[in-house]
């Protein structure tokens, strides 16, 4: 979920894609006073009549939504809550630890998360990505302390996310209907099942043992959710439209081909 | 006895008064150093991150977001789900001791915490000033917690609106040891701010001591035709069954399958225009133009809401937490910022302020009208890059002509993409430290 999110900005922003060595642009004609009108040197479509954005953004509405009247609710419902729960308690875990804590605390819980990156690698025969898991498991476990370091990624192992959602995916199931989840966020059906298969899968791995901890230790379960909250850079409003709903819909489906299909 | 040195400095600076103009600082390409050649890049991408000066983390500032309940009336005129932006929200950051407050007006659409503004704080931060970061009158919870007329684009409206609101944040906070005032903003922040300051020299709530503007528009219909028409490029690849959007996404996921895996951060934005999939040039201008166009629908969609136009919600549709605004978001998006001005803002401005048509609106809204002001206050300062792509032919002639060395024109950036490299952070420091 945080993935995805780093995708907002770059679908809505207009800082997007970038280069240091630009492309060749035709010159243009310098003005007597220092202007280089680079509007001059595009091509436009001769009549200036084409209704492309209007196209393209009709077609980006048309996101298979029929819970439409509950997931509002809840998107407001989660608005709030972050507003009045989740930040204060994320800027009170800022202030009260350090930040080696923090990603210490950040660094622990991605290791447990590479276990399902593991498995569904595998489950979708991705040898080479299994393989690059599965080393850095090995390290971070061992040298990086039980996950609170992440060597690994410094051995040029990038972390490569693989959930049950896009198993599925990668197994040709649709989406379903857009789901908006209570706490979690925007999901679908597809990837909601999915995140409950991993999470008790999770479970039966027991890794570190930490999920058997967590039944006796549900502090180890809030630190968890905190911690999301705190590498998840969405802020509810930050997109500053009337239209953040549909915005974040679009993104989050757009998101989640893209992660499947890579 | 005067030396042949000195007579000829003295020469000089005769000359210079004689002929009665001070010429601009023009920023030499090849001193410059700036790497982005090409303005649609710079624009989209801003400056590389290894070339952008050396910043405060937010863990090292002491700030917060406030909120100002200042249009008490919208609670009941607004329906609840925009109970997000019932009151206007801003965020202050504060030093510990005595210093000059500035305050940064956000570009077209763009909330006080988007990027640029959040740049522009932790710059002046670390000088060691105070800190107001205030959203833009075309934003959405501007207009729906600030704005009288929920209207924007007639600019001495929209200042007075902004005055209000930076009155109203300097009385929630009446213990900030302040020692003088500073005003900046960027793109039609920055035409905000000249207005803002005009209307100071009247009000005199604040007697800001230097007043920066960067990359402003000079005839504001110019502007908001160069950005209308980007969406008016030739792309080549967009079929019956692609659409733009489609055709950029499926450039991303060949270049993602090509390097294996997805990996987020900012080198992947450079790296994207390095591979065979990179964008052209008309292809950025339309993505650009998309991302105007968005803001012009959701001024359409707002101001059309609040003041019960009915050209995109009906008046009295009911409108709760569940309602799908759909609908009324597909018919936002047909209306761009040309259909705005028609359709609301110049009915609007015609019955509040008598005046008659789009010419002589956009006139008494553009930088132009205050060339005399402009041209007197030397407390005014503007930077400006000669690839611009919200400027017309004239209009830099205009920036000379009107603010002589008070103009620094850079040679590259496009459209602000220039404002975080480390010569432009500089500029800016000095600009107000010499204030």
């Amino acid at each position: 979920m945080a993935k995805f999110l780093c995708l907002l900005p770059l679908l809505f922003s207009a800082y997007a894609f970038a280069d240091t060595t630009s492309s060749t642009l035709p010159a243009a004609p310098v003005g007597g006073d220092g202007f280089t009108n680079p509007l001059s040197t595009l091509k436009f479509n001769p009549g200036l009549d084409q209704r492309e954005f209007e196209r393209a953004s009709l077609n980006a509405l048309d996101v298979y939504d029929p819970l439409e009247s509950w997931n509002r609710r809840i998107y407001h419902f989660n608005y709030r809550l972050d507003e009045w729960v989740l930040l204060p308690v994320v800027n009170g875990y800022r202030w009260v630890t350090p930040g080696f804590v923090r990603s210490g605390v950040t660094n622990f819980f991605s290791n447990l998360g590479d276990v399902s990156n593991l498995l569904n690698s595998m489950l979708q025969l991705k040898g080479k990505r299994a393989l690059n898991t599965t080393g850095r498991l090995l390290f971070n476990t061992t040298i990086g302390v039980f996950g609170l370091w992440d060597p690994a990624t410094r051995m040029g192992l990038a972390k490569q996310s693989e959930d049950f959602g896009q198993t599925l995916g990668f197994y040709g199931v649709p989406s379903g209907p857009y789901l908006v989840l209570p706490l979690l966020g925007p999901s679908n059906l597809r990837d909601a099942s999915g995140f409950a298969v991993d999470t008790l899968a999770e479970s039966q791995v027991n890794y570190l043992n930490v999920s058997q901890e967590s039944g006796r230790h549900p502090e180890i379960l809030l630190l968890r959710g905190i911690n999301l909250r705190y590498i998840t850079n969405f802020r509810y409003g930050q997109l500053n439209s009337p239209f953040e709903y549909e915005k974040v819909r679009y993104v989050y489906t757009e998101a989640r081909k893209l992660q499947i299909r890579e | 006895m005067l030396s042949p040195l000195r007579i000829t400095a003295l020469l000089g600076a005769l000359l210079l008064g004689l002929s009665g103009r001070v010429v601009a600082a023009d920023i030499d390409a090849a001193t410059y150093g700036y790497p982005l050649t090409n303005p649609f890049e710079a624009t989209i991408t801003s400056t590389p991150a290894d070339l952008r000066p050396l910043l405060p983390t937010d863990l090292e500032i002491d700030q917060k977001d406030y909120s100002i309940n200042l249009r008490p009336e919208r609670e009941h005129e607004l329906p609840d789900n925009f109970w997000a932006v019932k009151k206007l929200h801003y965020r202050l950051a504060q030093q510990d001791r005595p210093a000059p407050l500035i305050f940064i007006i956000a570009g077209t659409g763009a909330s006080y915490s988007s990027s640029t503004p959040e740049y522009l704080k932790r710059l002046y931060y670390s000088a060691g000033y105070h800190v107001v970061q205030l959203s833009s009158p075309t934003s959405y919870d501007f207009m729906a917690a600030a704005s009288r007329q929920a209207t924007p684009g007639y600019t001495p409206g929209d200042a007075e609106d902004l005055y209000r609101v930076m009155q109203a944040v300097r009385a929630q906070h009446p213990k900030l040891p302040v020692t003088k005032y500073f005003l900046t903003g960027y793109s039609l922040g920055a035409l905000d701010a000249a207005f803002v300051s005009k209307l100071d020299e009247s009000q005199r709530s604040f007697n800001f001591s230097r007043v920066l503007l960067l990359n402003p528009p000079v005839n504001l219909l110019t502007s908001v035709r160069n950005l209308d028409r980007l969406v008016q490029t030739q792309v080549n690849g967009i079929t019956n069954n692609r659409t733009f959007y489609e055709l950029v996404l499926a450039k991303l996921t060949r270049y993602f399958q090509q390097k294996g895996h997805v990996d987020l951060n900012e080198a992947l934005l450079f790296d994207f225009q390095q591979s065979p999939q990179r964008l052209s040039n008309e292809e950025m201008a339309m993505l650009i133009g998309t991302s105007f166009r968005f803001s012009a629908a959701d001024i359409a969609f707002t101001s059309d809401l609040i003041n019960r136009r009915g050209l995109i919600t009906p008046p009295g549709y009911p409108i709760y937490q569940g309602t799908s605004l759909s609908r009324f978001f597909a018919r936002a998006l047909q209306c761009d910022f040309d259909c705005y001005m028609y359709d609301q803002l110049l009915p609007s401005w015609e019955r509040t302020t008598k005046g008659t048509g789009l010419a002589e609106l956009a006139r008494q809204s553009s930088l132009t009208a205050l060339e005399s002001y402009l041209k007197e206050s030397d407390k005014i300062g503007v930077m400006h890059n000669a690839d611009d792509l919200i400027l017309g032919p004239g209009d830099i002639g205009f920036l000379r002509r009107t603010f002589g060395n008070r103009l620094t024109l850079y040679p590259l950036g496009g459209h602000c993409g220039n404002l975080n490299y480390r010569v432009n952070a500089d500029a800016m420091l000095e600009f107000f430290a010499r204030g």
